[in-house]
């Protein structure tokens, strides 16, 4: 850790991963909902669970965004950040903001109050106050940045990581819009929630990979910016327009269905180029970093992202397809793919490389950190798979043979029942990612004879500390 | 060829195209031919206004993909 | 591992002109190639319609507009030489030529919008309107922004600034003599 400032990083990381750890449990939580519909019918009603769910997914991947911002800036510009006390302080605005909104979807206090009641909606539901919150801490959080990057150095990496952050913070501004029309309600939710993952989050994704591509493989910064240029016009072009595929079936007009489909199915592209990308990188790279965690976990969040994101997107994207395909299991599949790997990866990835860092000692974790890797990722993949089985069958069931909702999720019971095995999988390998993170001072395991003969002989090769 | 013997000879295929259009003819050989004339002044364009004649293979390239595509509009406008 | 895989010289670099530039044209071709096989493709489910539909249109316009527009890219193409020539003053006279003739297109687009309007028409009336409108409006809002582009790097007048608008311009072009044959003659 070259600068002081950098220690920030450390208080969001925390907050993110225990965010995480909640995150997961609330999913194996609805996992079981599921499986016996009556769960916990009473104390937490599957909306509010579901919102749980959702709500702080999006809240600890934006930390760590903001924790790889403060991690990445002073590096990038050479120079500490702004003002430290600002940055905890939008930390802090944010921890309350998000106990403020755990308070009130359980125990809604305020039902009907402008400014501290719930809003009846299905994802932007945060009572106002918290809604207002959020701008300011992100406000802070634009001011604080933006004013370290402007005194110090530019990059392309710094560049490209303040557009999507400008971005993501203005286009926030769409949740104080609830109009009483619920097809227009939801047209604007989606100019906050797609623009965010399919435009402006790709800026931050794009920019932290490349970020870590620069640090792991030693590949020349000409090089990395380059392809972060192309990377972040194509998402940028096909990610607008692309907004279009959710509006096939809401009452807006025929056309939005072939700008839909034509723009959205070429968001494939950036989440291709983004995976030629990182291997390209690594198969040029020159430098044998010993964090091989942190690049497990970023080739992982790469793939993982072009198929969840990029493929399993485009299966259902074609308006054709989603005439059918609408609001099925399919989409709960490429909703929990897409995410995992585009944004949770991303964030472990940048997580397992700084926090060596920041604590001041080697990454002696690594076996258990990978372990991790490969139990949470697996756990997704299978998840994604039963979930697409799940949706081909309530497809044709549901709207090929005109079946009755709940008597087509009766008969799906099966493909819960291993989803929930699945997520059992995830939840002990997030709780795995976060020991391996925190907790072992020591290497877990000793070089083998190979890697033995290797480190004495091949004078490039560095160890897997 | 400078640019100005390009657009000449998008001028020339733009006419053929408009003849063959006032002819009344249609079928299938008028879509190909349609279509190829379309595929020469993309060509023209890519070439001469847009310098690709200075890099060979990315023409080739161009050419290629820009072929495959006039051939599926073929199809589809032949099946129709 | 050595400095040779990184250094040889890639394919890309012998693009001419600005390689953002040339994302966009690819994605752009990419949209339009896609918006075009999607019109062929439904057109095959109601040929007659089609044809009828096509009969509003003014064929004889676009016709002419073909040429306006490879001309127009002709004189932005001088305009290039122009810049590279050092010849500040011919440079902006050939650009102001190009967005004029750009300004044509437009007026003679937008005789053919309003002869459609009047007629009722609009994007619901038949599915080859949704498309026509769709591709020939999205091709229109083209024209207008690289008739902005071609006039905001005639102020520098660099080469480099020159030859990326006017690149953004021949896109134009090449999306329209492809555009033009599918929805207007097939």
């Amino acid at each position: 850790m070259k600068y002081q400032s950098q220690k920030i990083a450390l208080a969001y990381f925390l907050v993110a991963m225990a965010l995480f750890a909640v995150q997961v449990t609330m999913g194996l939580v609805l996992g079981w909902i599921y499986v016996d519909g009556n769960f916990l019918t009473e104390v937490l009603p599957f909306n509010v669970a579901r919102m749980l769910h959702t709500n702080s997914l999006i809240v600890w991947l934006l930390l760590g965004f903001f924790g790889a911002a403060y991690y990445l800036i002073p590096e990038e510009t050479e120079r500490e950040i702004h003002s430290s006390k600002l940055a905890y302080l939008q930390l802090a605005i944010f921890v309350l903001g998000t106990a403020g909104v755990v308070v009130t979807y359980f125990f809604n206090l305020f039902e009907g109050n402008f400014l501290l009641g719930r809003e009846g909606r299905e994802f932007l539901e945060q009572p106002r106050w918290v809604k207002a919150g959020i701008v300011v801490a992100a406000l802070i959080f634009l001011y604080n940045v933006s004013m370290t990057v402007l005194a110090g150095k530019k990059t392309a990496i710094t560049n490209i990581l303040l557009l999507g952050l400008w971005g993501l913070a203005l286009l926030f501004l769409f949740a104080f819009v609830n109009p009483s029309n619920l097809a227009l309600d939801k047209m604007y939710w989606w100019y906050v929630v797609h623009l965010w993952v399919e435009g402006t989050w790709e800026l931050v994704m794009a920019s932290i990979l490349a970020f870590l591509m620069l640090k792991l493989t030693g590949v020349d910064r000409e090089v990395v910016e380059k392809w972060l240029y192309v990377i972040a016009a194509l998402a940028l072009f096909s990610g607008i327009l692309g907004t279009g595929h959710h509006y096939y079936w809401i009452g807006t007009p025929g056309y939005w269905q072939w700008i839909g489909s034509i723009f959205s199915s070429l968001e494939v592209v950036p989440f291709f180029a983004m995976m030629s990308f990182a291997f390209v990188m690594v198969w040029k790279g020159r430098r044998d970093h010993p964090n091989k965690a942190a690049l497990l976990w970023s080739l992982g969040c790469a793939t993982l992202a072009f198929f969840g994101a990029g493929v399993w997107g485009f299966l259902h994207t074609l308006h054709g397809v989603n005439y059918y395909s609408h609001g099925t299991q399919i989409t709960a599949a490429h909703g929990h793919l897409a995410f995992y790997g585009a944004y949770v990866c991303l964030n472990l990835a940048i997580i397992s490389y700084a926090m060596p860092h920041l604590k001041g000692r080697d990454p002696y974790n690594q076996v258990l950190n990978m372990a991790s890797f490969w139990l949470m990722s697996g756990g997704v993949v299978f998840m994604t798979f039963t979930l697409t089985f799940a949706g081909t069958v309530q497809t044709h069931l549901q709207r090929v043979n005109g079946e009755a909702f709940m008597d087509v999720q009766d008969q799906l019971w099966v493909f819960y029942a291993m989803r929930f095995g699945s997520g059992v999988a995830v939840v002990l390998g997030a709780l795995l990612f976060i020991y391996a993170i925190l907790v072992p001072r020591r290497e877990v395991v000793t070089p083998g004879p190979l890697e033995k003969g290797r480190l004495d002989h091949d004078a490039d090769h560095v160890a897997a500390e | 060829m400078t640019v100005t013997r390009a657009w000449l000879a998008l001028l020339l295929l733009s006419a053929a195209s408009t003849g063959l259009a006032a002819s009344g003819a249609h079928g299938a050989v008028f879509v190909v031919l349609v279509l190829s004339l379309a595929g020469a002044k993309a060509h023209v364009i890519l070439s001469r206004y847009l310098g690709l004649s200075a890099a060979p293979p990315i023409r080739a390239g161009f050419d290629l993909a820009l072929g495959v595509v006039l051939v599926l509009f073929a199809v589809l406008a032949i099946a129709a | 591992m050595t400095d040779q895989a990184t250094d040889r010289p890639s394919a890309l670099d012998q693009l001419p002109g600005e390689l953002m530039m040339w994302v966009l044209i690819v994605s752009e071709l990419l949209v339009f190639g896609a918006g075009l096989a999607a019109f062929l493709a439904v057109r095959i489910t109601d040929p007659a319609g089609f044809a009828e539909a096509q009969g509003h249109l003014h064929r004889a316009g676009a016709g002419v507009n073909t040429i306006v527009l490879v001309t127009s890219g002709w004189l932005a193409a001088l305009a290039v030489q122009a810049a590279e020539a050092g010849r500040p003053g011919r440079l902006r006279a050939l650009v102001a030529g190009a967005i004029a003739l750009g300004a044509v297109f437009l007026v003679l687009k937008g005789a053919e919008y309003a002869d459609l309007a009047h007629a009722g028409i609009t994007f619901e009336t038949h599915a080859f309107f949704t498309f026509s409108y769709l591709l020939t409006g999205f091709h229109a809002a083209h024209v207008m922004a690289g008739m902005i582009l071609l006039a905001v790097v005639a102020v520098p007048a660099s080469p480099r600034a020159v030859e990326t608008g006017a690149a953004f311009w021949h896109m134009v072009d090449l999306v329209w003599v492809l555009l033009f044959p599918v929805v207007y003659l097939l």
